[in-house]
Parts: structure tokens; C-alpha cells; sequence
């Protein structure tokens, strides 16, 4: 018996042989066999303080890394506070395995303790999942687990292991498992030919990046058939720091909460060449509006992106890398165009000189981005603050720019930084929250200072939900509902009680010398930063109308619309 | 107008629902399941469905059942063959 694994130390075992070093979790009943089996193995595991931290903190890791993030629970609520995180990374494509604790077999379908059927309840927001019955298949499952949330489109994999499972000797000790290596489609050189024969028709065409471009790990190609076709280039809110948004050809943000000059090259350009995006309705606008003179090419990992919301004149499936790589066109003079683009985003380009005395966030966090330099790390929570992120800081590097995109869940940015800090040691990892996302996840605190994780927190306190107080001011005559966090405890304290450094500014002059302290600190420490309620994210695409539909209210002229 | 889907799902836990989840998720009507046995480990699966709205497209749904793990989509459906193995 005693040279016999259980279960649970094959799930140990596994991780370690899948390269595993580090994960997120929490115990509880059903998954005692594994932790039992975790003290002394060697892994580093993390403990936060709400299972959803363990998810978010995860999904960071996998992001800032590339490689897969891990996270565990027990089962019942354990799991269950897991799933934002799990839809996080659904809708992020992020690749991600958690693992959860499951009621003994005998008593599935029972209503046992804590027993919740996940693996129903997360069907919609995996790639794929198992409810693990063999222990002996314990190895097998796991590798195959690393390898789908990797492959192809990255996603979120989860395994449901009863306690019994977990707990049962196994025999016959099996190998990891041999699966054939994924291999990428190949891209059909035909839809390569007819890409190149669009892009030499076009007389203006734009470059659409998505977050599949890090993801498929394929900056260096992207910069290469920059520099070999001149295209300017336009990013989602995902695709922001593949190209650094300093360089010339660099456009901004398109949609929503796009650039002027992004969304005016989108709706002017004849060829849009969409890398690793989905169409979003973010990004879009009123669909049928967009980018109304534009042929398209599509080119993604996933068929089922291809033709799904806008219909592609090439459609290539295939490895991003693989793609850029075999693109060749002989350009046609597009220098009008792109000397226009640029005009426009001189033209457009934002202004930091607010009236007053009061600190203008878009402009700390710009100067935040610049201090902290090619070794910034965002991680946003959800609301105008992402967006002024995502508007004004400057990022040179892909995986720079860790943010809620397609779930836009509150509450992502501590438990990201925690993750992306341990992920990334040596960089400027900044969490940039708002007043409402903060509390969400605020327990975090204390995984910060329990592992002594020395994250940067910037919390942007406007007292209220800013983007909903914004909305309700534009789209529902101002009337303010359920918006006041006026009664917000004294953040301050409050970091310094979970053991933080902690420090207020309420006045632009103070933002210089605050910053720099924050970069210097080599302990976990929070900026408070009190700011103005009024102050709105500019410019904004109202709710489904086309992208050319800019309003905009600046200190010297009324809103607008343009 | 409705288009009959012919699938092949394994034993596991959780793949039937995965897949007609997804289709009625993605914003399809099953008008009609059909459900045979094919071999110890695998089941046949037939649905016919129909679009809820005008500009949800088969090719789509096709895209996205064919990137679930643990089925298979097939032309052709394997039931005769099963049928004639279970009543050998
Ligand atoms: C979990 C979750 N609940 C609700 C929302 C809706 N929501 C989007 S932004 C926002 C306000 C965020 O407020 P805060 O974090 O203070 O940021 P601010 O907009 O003020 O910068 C809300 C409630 C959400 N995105 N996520």
C-alpha cells in the first residue's frame, strides 16, 4: 500500500510534471485529499482569501506569462465563487485549469454537502471540463487539461475531482499520457494570395489587432509586415501594447472609448486586416455602421470567429505567425492616407492641460505609464478608470496591459496583481482600481502581505461608480441611481490595518512626487487618490450608434456631438 | 428553415448538455433529438434545429460545435450499423 499514490498525489505529481510552479486556491472539505497532498510537495500555492482571487490572480499569471494558470477550490461555494474568474478567462481567451473538490461519488446527484454540480454550471464558459471518476486517469486528464487550454484559442479547463477519487489508492501508477502535439492549421497559401491581392487594391488600409496577436505570440511578425507595408494600425482594448502605443503608425483604441483618430481611420479605411479580433460590439459600434467602405480579412485561430458577426472577404484560418510571416504585397503608394491618419491623430491627439487644481487622472496615469517605463504592468479593475488606462498610459510591451476585457468584471485588479507581481517580480506591477472595483476584492490585502507581494496599487476615488454615474448623466437625464459611495471607508486605514504602506494626495501638485514614491516603494503599497466626480471619459460612442458618433465635452467648449 | 445535425458524443459526464446547450445558447430552436447507441463508448446524436433569429447562421454554430471536445460532427449517421450490431 505505501508505495501506492492516491489520487490526490497524482494530481500533485502531475502538476509538477506539467512544469506547474505555482498556484491559487483555497481548502474546504471536499478537496482535503489534495491539500493533504500539496504540504511539502515543493509547489508553491498561494493562498488568497476569496476564491474568486484564486481565479482572477491565476487568469493574471497565465497572462502576463503565456503559460497556463492554475487555480484550485473545494467544492459547493468553493467552486461556485470560482466561476467569474472561469467566465473572465472564457471570454479573454486565457488559459487557465482549475481545479475543484467534488462531493464523493456515492453522493453525486444527492444534494450532499457543498455538493453543486460545476461542471454543469460552467459548461457555457470552458473549453472544455471533466468530472474525473478514475483516479488512475487522474495524469492523463490533467495533461490533456494543460494542453486544450492551451491549444488552438486559449480557454479555461476545469477538472471536478470527487473526494473519493482523490483519496483512492491507485495501482498501477500511469504516465502522464502521450497526446499527439497540437498542431496549428496550416494557412491555405490560395487565402494567403487573395490577402495580397486585397492589400495591393487597397488605397487605405488599416490594421485591426485583437488580443490574439500576444496570444498566438506573434509581435515580432506583426512589427516585421509593418515595417514591410507601412498600414497604420488600430487595437482593441486586449490588443493595446502589442504595437507600442508611441510608435508613428500607432492610432489608439477603436470604439467605445476609442481615439478620434482610431475610429475615423476605421469608418474611412477600404481595407480593414483584423488580426486576433472578434467584432465586438465594444469595438464596433452599431455593427452595420462600421467600417461601412472596408473589404475584410479576417485572420484567426478559431473558425468560429470567421464570418461570425461581419462577413470576410478572405477569411484565413490559421496560426497568426504562420500568416504575417507569408504576407508579401507589393504596396501601392498609400502615403496620402497614411499621412492623414496621422493628421488626425495629431489633430485629436488628447490634452492633459484641465483647468483647476484638482488631479486629473488621465494625466497621473499617463505620467504613471512614462516613470514606470518599458517595465509597466497594468492591471485594471472595470470602469472609467480601465478606460483612461487603456486611453492614456503609454505601454511599450505586449502582456503589459492585464484588463477585464470581454467580462469587464469589477473586482479583477488586486487578485490580477497579485498574480502578474508574482509572475513578473522585477517590473513596475501597478493595479489601477476604482473606488467601487477595489472593495469588490479589498480582502486581497492580505495575500499581499502575507507573501510580501510588493504590487502598486493606484485606487482613483471619485466616491461613486463613475462609469454607471456617467451613463445615467448621459443616457437617463442625469437621474442618479444607487451611483453614491460617498461613505467609502478611509482607504488609507484601511491598507494600513491589512499591514500596507499607505498614502493620500487630493492636489495636482502632490502627483510628481507621489508617483515616484509609489515606484520606489519595495513593499505592497496603496495610493489613495481623491479626484473629481464630475470627470468623465472622453470620447464615448453612445450605446448602439456607429462609430462616428463621437461625443465629446471639453473644459472649453459644451458636450458635443460630431 | 430547419438543418439536421448529425453528431457523435463520447460517455463522458456533461458532453450531451455541452452540445445542445450551445445550440440552443447560440440562438437556436431544437425542434427534434434523436438519440441511438453506436458503440460501448459512443452515442449518436440527430437534432434538428432552427434559427431564432434570422441572422444566426449554420455555418457558425457548425464552427463552434466542431470546437467542443469529446464529439464529433459526421454527414452521415451511424444508426443503421448500430442498430444492426445490438439486434446481432
Ligand atoms: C462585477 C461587476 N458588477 C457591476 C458592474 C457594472 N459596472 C461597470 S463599471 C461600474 C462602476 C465602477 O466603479 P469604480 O470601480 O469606482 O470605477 P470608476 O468608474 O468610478 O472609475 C459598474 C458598477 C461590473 N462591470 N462588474
Amino acid at each position: 500500500m505505501i508505495n501506492q499514490p492516491t489520487g490526490a498525489q497524482l494530481v500533485i505529481s502531475t502538476l509538477r510534471a506539467l512544469g506547474v510552479d505555482i498556484l491559487f486556491g483555497y481548502p474546504g472539505g471536499a478537496i482535503m485529499p489534495i491539500y493533504d497532498a500539496l504540504a511539502g510537495s515543493g509547489l508553491t500555492h498561494i493562498l488568497v482569501r476569496h476564491e474568486q482571487g484564486a481565479s482572477f490572480a491565476a487568469d493574471a499569471y497565465a497572462r502576463a506569462t503565456g503559460k497556463v494558470g492554475v487555480c484550485m477550490a473545494t467544492s459547493g461555494p468553493g467552486a461556485t465563487n470560482l466561476i467569474t474568474g472561469i467566465a473572465n478567462a472564457y471570454m479573454d481567451s486565457v488559459p487557465m485549469v482549475c481545479i475543484t473538490g467534488q462531493v464523493g461519488t456515492h453522493l453525486l446527484g444527492t444534494d450532499g454537502f457543498q455538493e453543486v454540480d460545476i461542471l454543469g454550471l460552467t459548461l457555457p464558459i470552458v473549453k472544455h471540463s471533466w468530472l474525473v471518476r478514475d483516479p488512475a486517469e487522474i495524469p492523463a486528464i490533467l495533461s490533456r487539461a494543460f494542453q486544450i487550454a492551451q491549444e488552438g484559442r486559449p480557454g479555461p479547463v476545469l477538472v471536478d475531482i470527487p473526494k473519493d477519487v482523490a483519496a483512492a489508492f491507485v495501482k498501477d501508477v500511469p504516465t502522464t499520457g502521450e497526446f499527439p502535439s497540437w498542431q496549428p492549421p496550416q494557412p491555405d497559401v490560395a487565402d494567403i494570395k487573395a490577402a495580397e491581392k486585397l492589400i495591393e487594391q487597397s488605397k487605405k488600409p488599416l490594421f485591426y489587432i485583437g488580443g490574439g496577436v500576444e496570444m498566438a505570440f506573434a509581435v515580432p511578425q506583426l512589427r516585421a509586415l509593418m515595417d514591410r507595408t507601412g498600414i497604420p494600425v488600430v487595437s482593441t482594448l486586449k490588443g493595446l501594447g502589442a504595437i507600442p502605443t508611441t510608435d508613428d503608425l500607432f492610432l489608439g483604441m477603436l470604439g467605445m472609448h476609442g481615439t478620434r483618430a482610431a475610429n475615423i481611420a476605421v469608418q474611412d479605411a477600404d481595407l480593414l486586416i483584423v488580426l486576433g479580433a472578434r467584432f465586438d460590439d465594444r469595438a464596433t459600434g452599431k455593427l452595420s455602421a462600421f467600417a461601412p467602405h472596408a473589404k475584410v480579412i479576417h485572420v484567426d485561430i478559431d473558425a468560429a470567429e470567421i464570418n461570425k458577426l461581419r462577413m470576410a472577404q478572405v477569411g484565413i484560418l490559421g496560426d497568426l505567425k504562420m500568416v504575417l510571416d507569408g504576407l508579401h504585397p507589393k504596396m501601392q503608394d498609400i502615403s496620402l492616407w497614411v499621412a492623414k491618419c496621422k493628421s488626425d491623430k495629431k489633430k485629436h491627439a488628447f490634452r492633459y492641460d484641465a483647468p483647476g487644481t484638482g488631479i486629473y487622472a488621465p494625466a497621473l496615469l499617463k505620467l504613471l505609464s512614462e516613470k514606470a517605463g518599458d517595465k509597466f504592468v497594468a492591471c485594471c479593475d472595470v470602469g472609467q478608470h480601465q478606460m483612461w488606462v487603456a486611453q492614456h498610459c503609454q505601454f511599450l510591451q505586449n502582456r503589459a496591459h492585464l484588463t477585464s476585457g470581454g467580462s469587464g468584471a469589477m473586482g479583477y485588479g488586486l487578485p490580477a496583481g497579485v498574480g502578474a507581481k508574482l509572475a513578473l517580480p522585477d517590473h513596475h506591477v501597478v493595479t489601477v482600481s476604482g473606488d467601487g472595483s477595489f472593495m469588490m476584492n479589498i480582502q486581497e490585502m492580505a495575500t499581499l502581505r502575507r507573501y510580501g507581494i510588493p504590487l502598486k496599487i493606484v485606487l482613483l476615488d471619485n466616491s461613486s461608480l463613475g462609469l454607471v454615474r456617467q451613463w445615467q448623466r448621459l443616457f437617463y437625464e442625469e437621474n442618479y441611481s444607487e451611483i453614491d459611495l460617498s461613505d467609502n471607508p478611509d482607504f488609507v486605514t484601511v491598507a494600513q490595518a491589512f499591514g500596507l504602506d499607505a498614502f493620500r494626495i487630493t492636489s495636482r501638485d502632490e502627483v510628481d512626487g507621489a508617483l515616484d514614491r509609489l515606484l520606489a516603494a519595495d513593499k505592497p503599497t496603496l495610493l489613495h487618490i481623491l479626484i473629481d466626480p464630475r470627470e468623465n471619459v472622453w470620447p464615448l460612442v453612445p450605446p448602439g450608434a456607429s462609430n462616428a458618433e463621437m461625443m465629446e465635452e471639453r473644459w472649453d467648449e459644451p458636450l458635443d456631438s460630431y | 428553415m430547419s438543418h439536421l445535425i448529425h453528431i457523435e458524443i463520447d460517455d463522458l459526464d456533461g458532453t450531451l448538455l455541452r452540445v445542445l446547450g450551445l445550440i440552443e445558447r447560440r440562438g437556436f430552436f431544437i425542434d427534434a433529438i434523436e438519440m441511438y447507441p453506436i458503440d460501448d463508448k459512443t452515442r449518436g446524436l440527430s437534432v434538428t434545429a432552427r434559427a431564432k433569429e434570422s441572422h444566426r447562421r449554420f455555418e457558425t454554430l457548425y464552427a463552434q460545435i466542431d470546437r467542443l471536445y469529446g464529439l464529433k460532427r459526421v454527414a452521415e449517421p451511424r444508426k443503421a450499423a448500430a442498430a444492426q450490431k445490438l439486434s446481432a
